[in-house]
């Protein structure tokens, strides 16, 4: 993945990161989650490229058949594979979590660091309408502009990714609150450094844990919206393959009693994914937390 | 440190001879009368004059108040400091010291009055032109801990002013930082670090470099040993006076401990609730304090003799600093002070010339 490698990066370049790195280790559930969500990032970016998996072709003989040599997960009622499609809908969960939490993270943090820093009118209107867009109950937002967009995966980040933006302009705004008043950023406009590049250079690198830790816990709402939302049948649609859709076949009661093997393992590999994120994201948060540094 | 001071100075030389001789250079041209007598004479030319100046804080009505409160931190103050010498300023934690020190760099923005630096009146300088004097009046922060940002590296860091204004490529700064920091008893190895990594007294020797890099030629001081172990603060003050002897430099030195400003300044300002009481040079301030706060401030050294305590308890400060908000009429001192007469409380004492370089605003004196 692209991400991680660029936050691998980060880390190696700066004592800051390194010593945070050391911290992270000894958070055992964390290098837990992150071991599981590695695997689960491999699995479902790699394993289509190395194994012919084909979630789209009904096999004619073997509608709604229980794991077998042939599908080890079975085959749902038009006849296709069960495994592909698991690792299919992984990609699209993943690419929905990812790329709205990317959309949430470019609107939100330029808004709360501008907020924050130039305080006044701006501050003003730009938390009031983030005000606004949190007392909206998230999900009937959500079910209403899909429904008026059409369901597609495009149409589901793309709403997911703008509805998420307030929780990181507050955070930033937060956060950009109490950096501004930090001596450094005084020191910073004593040598004569320009608004643009104190914003860049002294507020924002100082902003970068809040924002990281966030990401994460976004990262996993969001993939829980998109299953939510394609269980529903608002998310993406079929045939492409996502977890939420898989697990809509659960809503026949033969199939939650009788067919475990339909329903189960998307459930699962959700409730991991979820789970790993959320303790890498602890471990992330206890490790960069500033009031543990000396 | 002395010995780390030697090392990396002949490091620096070596990687760096041009720089160093430029520097010596420059100092040497600039302020040849100043930097080769190593003290100013008295009639040196002023470099920096503040008129009636003052900063308020708050005063903006607010929905729930029923009358907007003001602070006056800085409240009328005249001060001139001639080139080369070094202006010590001392007083009780919020008086306003630092506040005068900001306002006078334009870091805060004034209230009222005026600031002469160079001859040339600067506070109402649009904003550009103020940032581009930034490269010739700087100042060194209290908390070493606090004023370096943490996620920059000691080049970085050193190396900022010289990026905001563009001076020279890339190889030319990096050899500059290496001999600034070599000035400061900084080795070259240190440059990739960052700050957590270094003790307080290394780390005011970077923010020392910091403000230097640029060759400024005024300095605000604001308390740059208040926040050093006693063992290191010694070291830093004498770095701090070299530097100002080689470089010609002319110091706003601020700090609440009177042996410290003994220690460095030329003259010596006292300042009480935003307003200065007596200014004179070193030695007769310490020798003929003729303010009663001043008294009570020289009083307040520990000595240990009898006689000086007598003195301590005879002097010794009443009370508290008054609030901000609800300033005493009439001479702000005088509900503390043990000479007070009912005068006190009715009209303000100004600044008076008690002999050609010694102003005090008292009634008594």
């Amino acid at each position: 993945m692209p991400r991680s490698a660029s936050l691998k990066k980060t880390k190696a370049k700066s004592s800051y990161f390194a010593d945070a790195r050391e911290k992270f280790k000894e958070h055992r559930l964390a290098v837990f989650g992150l071991a599981v969500l590695i695997a689960l990032v491999v699995i479902v970016v790699f394993a289509p490229m190395l194994f012919p998996l084909d979630p789209y072709t009904s096999d004619y003989f073997e509608f709604g058949m229980a794991p077998s040599a042939k599908h080890p997960l079975g085959t749902d009622a038009v006849g296709r594979d069960l495994l592909a499609r698991l690792i299919y809908g992984g990609r699209t969960s993943l690419f929905v979590g990812l790329a709205s939490t990317l959309i949430s993270l470019l609107i939100g943090v330029p808004l709360g660091l501008t907020a924050g820093y130039y305080r006044g009118w701006w501050e003003a209107l730009v938390m009031r309408i983030a005000d606004i867009f949190m007392s909206f109950p998230a999900m009937v937002l959500i079910l209403v502009l899909v429904a008026v967009v059409g369901p597609s995966i495009w149409s589901v980040t793309v709403v997911i990714g703008v509805l998420g933006w307030t929780q990181f302009a507050r955070l930033v705004f937060a956060n950009v609150l109490s950096v501004r008043e930090k001596e450094y950023v005084e020191s910073a406009y004593a040598i004569g450094t320009k608004d643009f590049v104190v914003l860049t250079k002294y507020i924002l690198p100082n902003s970068i844990a809040p924002i990281l830790i966030s990401m994460t816990f976004r990262t996993a709402q969001a993939i829980l919206m998109e299953s939510s939302l394609s269980f529903l049948g608002m998310g993406v649609q079929p045939p492409m393959a996502s977890w939420g859709n898989l697990m809509n076949e659960a809503l026949s009661i033969t199939v939650l009693s009788q067919k475990p093997w339909i329903w189960a393992p998307p459930g699962i590999a959700l409730v991991l994914i979820v789970l790993s994120i959320n303790f890498v994201g602890d471990g992330i948060r206890d490790a960069l937390d500033p009031k543990m540094r000396i | 440190m002395s010995n780390q001071t030697a090392a990396s100075k002949d490091v620096s030389g070596k990687a760096a001879p041009t720089d160093g001789a430029e520097l010596a250079a420059e100092a040497a041209a600039g302020v040849a009368t100043t930097a080769g007598k190593g003290r100013p004479a008295q009639g040196a030319e002023i470099l920096l004059e503040t008129k009636d100046l003052t900063k308020y804080f708050g005063g903006k009505k607010r929905l729930f108040d029923a009358a907007p409160k003001i602070v006056k931190a800085v409240d009328g103050i005249d001060i001139s400091i001639r080139k080369g010498e070094t202006l010590g300023l001392v007083g009780e934690s919020g008086c306003g010291k630092s506040t005068l020190g900001r306002t006078i760099l334009g870091l805060l923005p004034k209230t009222s009055g005026s600031v002469y630096f160079a001859s040339r009146e600067i506070t109402s300088l649009p904003k550009e032109e103020l940032r581009q004097l930034k490269q010739r009046m700087q100042i060194v922060f209290q908390d070493p801990y606090g004023s370096l940002n943490p996620r920059m590296t000691v080049l970085d860091l050193v190396r900022a002013p010289l990026d905001v204004f563009g001076l020279g490529t890339k190889e030319e700064k990096e050899q500059r930082v290496a001999a600034m920091l070599g000035h400061v008893g900084m080795g070259e190895h240190q440059l990739n670090r960052y700050p957590h990594e270094f003790s307080g007294g290394q780390r005011q020797r970077i923010g020392i470099a910091r403000a230097l890099i640029l060759q400024p030629e005024f300095v605000v001081c604001d308390e740059p040993v208040s926040a050093l172990d006693v063992s290191v603060r010694a070291q830093v003050l004498n770095l701090m006076a070299e530097l100002q002897k080689e470089l010609g430099l002319t110091y706003l030195f601020i700090s609440h401990d009177l042996s410290v400003v003994k220690h460095i300044s030329d003259r010596v300002a006292v300042m009480y609730l935003g307003r200065i009481v007596e200014i004179t040079g070193k030695h007769e301030l310490y020798a003929n304090p003729l303010h009663p706060y001043t008294q009570a401030l020289l009083s307040a050294i520990p000595k240990p003799s009898a006689q000086a305590k007598q003195l301590r308890n005879l002097c010794a400060l009443k009370g508290d600093v008054p609030s901000s908000y609800a300033m005493p009429s009439g001479c702000r001192f005088h509900p503390r002070c043990p000479k007070a007469i009912d005068l006190c409380a009715k009209e303000v004492p100004l600044l008076r010339n008690l002999s050609p370089d010694h102003q005090v605003a008292c009634h008594l004196a």
